[in-house]
């Protein structure tokens, strides 16, 4: 009995054994397809999703078509699209790295999460050569934002910024010069006395922080400092600057200008110019593709730099756009470093900006004839500009917990209270970034 | 069986049909607006203008082919792998006396109730330790230990309906309890097998935390985690129309198994009351 | 599986030495039916949670591994006097309780409605299974729209609200959004189950009753419910319990703005978005002790023992 009860238990563990080899087996094979078979490497690049894709288009758009011509007879680059969101990017990418995945060799980045992905370690360094090639002619604010401890740590591919878009004939009718700079009060009364709405982004999610990090470093502060002290860094989000970022966050929540659905509005659900009778926002240059098609409101579309958060103190534009890392883990550094060099290079930044609206980060290619052609002469000035005098966001390894605990304080914009709200936020940013506090 | 058919009986009728219904009307008529009726506001719930657009350009986005074929394999295999196990232990259950029976029902009930977010962490360690992590196996799994209480509950309950003096009287003719098993019991077992092979593939085919958690690409990414991440032609709109189409798309294989095997499954459910 | 065979002794002459080899007999094959089972459930949560149990004692930042540091039970300190935790834990027991009921009174209404009706049948219970068979995900998705500002119908139709009204855009319309998600995909389980147990209940019971002169609620309390206790408890075990994991409607949907956050969707940021695996795994850890807690309650109300409640059927 016994006997026979052994022989039996060990037929299930080699069962159990040869189910768990073909698992395995079956795990090695499904990693193997992403390999490619071929002695030719294949470089995965993991990208952000691009803008839509004009219904004329011909041929491969966006980042699939530089990878397409950026491949060579040494290797082929493959895209793989990541989430929508930067933080579902951020999220999905730090996974991978985590794990020490080879299959990821260059990734699209958003500028605030270099700091934590350099911090951790997961980029491949660019030796002195080509940090020269890839940060020479860039500008300046691109440059930073692709910065980590001094040192370039990603390439800039694209570059970008928010400006104020709006419908001339309500700006005419509430008598606003929009050939000077205006502030966010004047803008809000003006779409308030005219029925229009004023479009923002004040979601839960990263882009709510964007708005108010350029409230706050146009009033001439700053959300956090030091941030090179990790999570030690210095708290300044209850300065004065805060509170003016604060009161004009209440005066649109609280005014008939704001948007119904204020609380979740993003880049894509802010709609003032487009709908009738229109108003004011700020958005993201590639906005302007959106309105391309539509030669009405095309033709009473303006733009203007970012409104003022202090009459008379010239506000700092959020700067966005994409950079390019080399994974610490490919299994072809060298030919990814070489990758990097053609995808950033000015001829593929201006064709992807012709393509996009997504503007360059090289300096040199606002002068290209083919990106004069696609856009208005003044419209590109006002981005370069707008880029040159940004107000990045601050490049600390913790800036998805700054995003967070800041969210938690902030939001919904109705209930933000300049007397409070700033100082409060400073205090609950501190203690999560000491993790004291759940967020 | 006596049925009265009152007005109420079929008042209630109708709701249960609006109630089941109108969502899914909802939808359907939400991915027949084209993109540019959504982008400007549509609350009306009929389009103004439909147009099949939406469902051309949801069939041919690569990523969500893959994950409908992620989807079908993963639960597929888990529901086959899962169902096989579960008849094994819910016979045992039901008819068998030994020593640690409580044991495993509560380690089923734990299970059942377990919070599958308070996994992830730990098991995202251990998949890129065996590199299951974004792998058919690594999804496999879990689905199969979290549809096995499920299986293992609703097998049990079958078995307790069957009419086991059948086994008893096939031991009594000199059958093992293995043959009794086999030949007289797995026939009557078939339809609650099979009811509990629908409600396996129903839960691996839902399952959202471990897709999203437990995979990166579309290597293993599956459907309900490709409809979060879902990119439409403007990464910045939200794509109500195209998402409603993806969503309609996924419930079309879920409204084929129910027609298919409605009989089956209801008649699975409440076969004890009409035990002869 | 075939080759699991011939296990169960067969005749031997002695009768009491037959009954005590068969017993052990019995047993044997009772474990071995059950082991894979067993097997498989403990793999994926037995290690897991241990592990999670010693992370939990550390602060440890997934992307700043050399910062890990051992801290005791100071996460768990951290976790149970902070507002955030509580405030998540009552959204979860508010959804569970809410949805719960609902569905409970609901479903009964439905399971009656399937029992009692003869034409359509087969109409109603195709379409009653399509809500229960659907991605929660969709379903999260098309009751998003439903109440969006921009495309939803929902303030069209409801007379007592505004054309403009944002139900995303507080605390109570949001959860209430969630809710109605979650009520309109689960209720179908609990009907189902509910018809399982009214199936059970016996028609010359209720004819007997009726003969006697019983009235419809005395019917209904006297001979239908006390019949489907064991039904309803296993209704109520498992949809409480599952609604008390709620994620999949509030990720969707809301993201966790306006505080409609659980206690799942908080343990899952803390773990997967800010990649903090010794705080993630103390929630984890009071994330399933909640949930014991709450069955034990659970069970204790009914005041039966649920494993025994099984075994007899």
């Amino acid at each position: 009995m016994a006997g026979s009860a052994r022989r039996r238990v060990d037929g299930r563990r080699r069962r159990t054994l040869a189910l768990a080899a073909t698992m395995a087996a079956a795990a090695a094979l499904l990693a193997a397809c992403g390999g490619g078979g071929s002695g030719k490497p294949t470089l995965v690049w993991y990208i952000n999703p691009d803008p839509t894709l004009p219904a004329d288009f011909q041929g491969t758009f966006g980042q699939p078509g530089i990878a397409e011509r950026c491949s060579t007879d040494a290797y082929t680059i493959e895209t793989q699209t990541l989430p929508t969101s930067a933080t579902d990017q951020r999220v999905q990418l730090l996974r991978r790295l985590a794990a020490q995945d080879p299959s990821i060799d260059l990734m699209s980045l958003d500028p605030v999460f270099t700091a934590e992905f350099a911090a951790a370690g997961y980029l491949e360094a660019f030796p002195a050569d080509v940090t020269d090639s890839l940060s020479q002619g860039v500008l300046k604010g691109a440059v930073e934002g692709a910065s980590w401890d001094d040192s370039l740590v990603v390439a800039p591919l694209w570059a970008n910024t928010q400006v104020l878009w709006y419908r001339k004939s309500m700006a005419k009718a509430a008598g606003l010069d929009m050939s000077q700079p205006v502030t966010w009060n004047q803008i809000i009364d003006a779409a308030a006395k005219e029925g229009g709405k004023v479009g923002v982004q004040a979601n839960k999610y990263e882009g709510y922080v964007v708005w108010i990090n350029a409230l706050v470093t146009s009033a001439g502060g700053e959300i956090v400092t030091n941030t090179s002290q990790g999570n030690d860094a210095t708290v300044d989000i209850g300065s004065e600057a805060g509170v003016k970022a604060a009161a004009v966050i209440k005066k649109l929540a609280d005014s008939s200008a704001a948007e119904a659905d204020l609380s979740v509005s993003n880049e894509g659900t802010v709609l003032p110019p487009l709908v009738d009778p229109g108003g004011f926002m700020v958005n993201w240059t590639f906005a302007y593709n959106n309105y391309v098609p539509d030669k009405k409101t095309l033709a009473d579309l303006g733009w203007a730099r970012y409104p003022q958060t202090v009459a008379g103190q010239e506000s700092r534009p959020p700067i966005g756009g994409i950079n390019i890392g080399v994974s610490k883990y490919s299994a072809h550094p060298d030919l990814a470093l070489k990758a990097v060099q053609c995808i950033t290079s000015q001829d593929e930044q201006v064709q992807y900006a012709v393509e996009t609206a997504n503007m360059p980060a090289r300096e040199g290619a606002y002068q290209d004839p083919a990106l004069k052609k696609q856009f208005p002469p003044d419209l590109l000035k006002l981005w370069l500009s707008s880029i040159d005098t940004a107000g990045p966001r601050p490049a600390s390894p913790y800036w998805s917990t700054i995003v967070d605990a800041t969210l938690n304080q902030w939001h919904p914009a109705s209930s933000v209270d300049p007397s409070t709200t700033p100082q409060d936020s400073a205090s609950f940013i501190e203690q999560a970034l000491h993790g004291d506090v759940l967020i | 069986m006596k049925q009265r058919l009152g007005p109420s009986t079929i008042l209630g009728g109708v709701l249960i049909l609006v109630w089941c219904l109108l969502p899914i009307a909802w939808i359907f008529s939400l991915s027949l607006k084209p993109v540019a009726e959504t982008t400007t506001g549509s609350p009306q719930f009929l389009p103004k203008s439909a147009t099949w657009d939406n469902y051309s350009t949801v069939f041919q986005d690569h990523d969500f082919q893959r994950a409908l074929i992620n989807s079908f394999g993963i639960s597929l295999i888990a529901t086959v792998l899962s169902v096989m196990i579960a008849t094994l232990c819910a016979y045992a259950i039901a008819r068998l006396e030994f020593k640690g029976k409580r044991a495993v029902l509560s380690i089923a009930l734990a299970i059942a109730m377990f919070p599958v977010v308070s996994l992830v962490g730990p098991l995202f360690d251990m998949w890129t330790t065996f590199h299951l992590f974004d792998t058919w196996p690594g999804l496999i799994i879990p689905y199969m230990s979290f549809t096995l209480p499920l299986a293992i509950w609703t097998l049990s309950a079958f078995f307790r309906e069957i009419p086991w003096e059948m086994e008893q009287a096939a031991q009594v003719d000199g059958a093992t309890a293995w043959q009794a098993f086999r030949k007289v019991i797995v026939p009557l077992a078939a339809p609650g097998v099979f009811t509990a092979a629908i409600l396996t593939f129903f839960f691996a085919w839902n399952d959202f935390v471990f897709g999203i958690s437990l995979t990166s690409t579309t290597a293993a990414r599956p459907v309900p985690a490709q409809l979060a991440f879902f990119v439409g032609p403007d990464p910045f709109n939200p794509p109500s129309s195209q998402l409603a189409t993806a969503a309609v798309m996924v419930t079309i294989p879920i409204i084929v198994i129910v027609l298919l095997f409605q009989r089956k499954i209801v008649a699975g459910l409440t076969s004890g009351a009409v035990k002869g | 599986m075939a080759t699991a065979t011939t296990t169960a002794p067969t005749a031997t002459p002695a009768a009491p030495a037959r009954e005590s080899d068969r017993l052990r007999g019995e047993n044997r094959l009772g474990w071995k039916l059950v082991a894979p089972a067993v097997v498989v459930m403990l793999v994926v949560t037995a290690y897991p949670m241990l592990r999670a149990l010693y992370l939990s004692l550390f602060q440890y930042r997934l992307t700043a591994p050399d910062d890990r540091q051992f801290v005791g039970l100071g996460n768990y300190l951290t976790i149970l006097t902070d507002s955030l935790w509580w405030k998540d834990i009552g959204n979860t027991l508010f959804i569970m309780v809410v949805t719960v009921a609902v569905e409970l009174v609901i479903g009964f209404a439905f399971a009656m409605v399937m029992h009692r009706i003869i034409f359509a049948r087969g109409v109603i219970r195709t379409s009653i299974l399509i809500p229960y068979g659907i991605i929660t995900v969709v379903s999260a998705f098309a009751w998003q729209f439903a109440f969006s500002l921009n495309n939803g119908f929902v303030n069209g139709w409801l007379p007592f609200v505004g054309s403009d009204f944002n139900w995303f855009g507080s605390h109570w319309p949001s959860l209430f959004a969630i809710c109605v998600s979650e009520i309109w995909k689960t209720t179908p389980f609990m009907s189902l189950l509910l018809l399982a147990g009214l199936a059970q209940v016996s028609e010359d019971m209720l004819e007997a009753a009726k003969v006697d002169g019983a009235t419809w609620w005395q019917r209904l309390y006297k001979v239908i419910l006390p019949n489907m206790r064991a039904a309803i408890m296993v209704a109520v075990l498992f949809r409480a319990l599952d609604a008390f994991r709620i994620f999949d409607n509030i990720y969707i949907m809301t993201r966790g703005a306006q505080n409609t956050e659980s206690a799942s969707f908080l343990t899952y940021r803390q773990v997967i978005t800010q990649f903090e695996l010794g705080m993630g795994s103390a929630l984890s850890v009071l994330l399933f002790l909640s949930v014991l807690v709450i069955a034990f309650i659970l069970v204790k109300i009914f005041g039966v023992d649920l494993a025994a409640a099984r075994q007899e059927g």
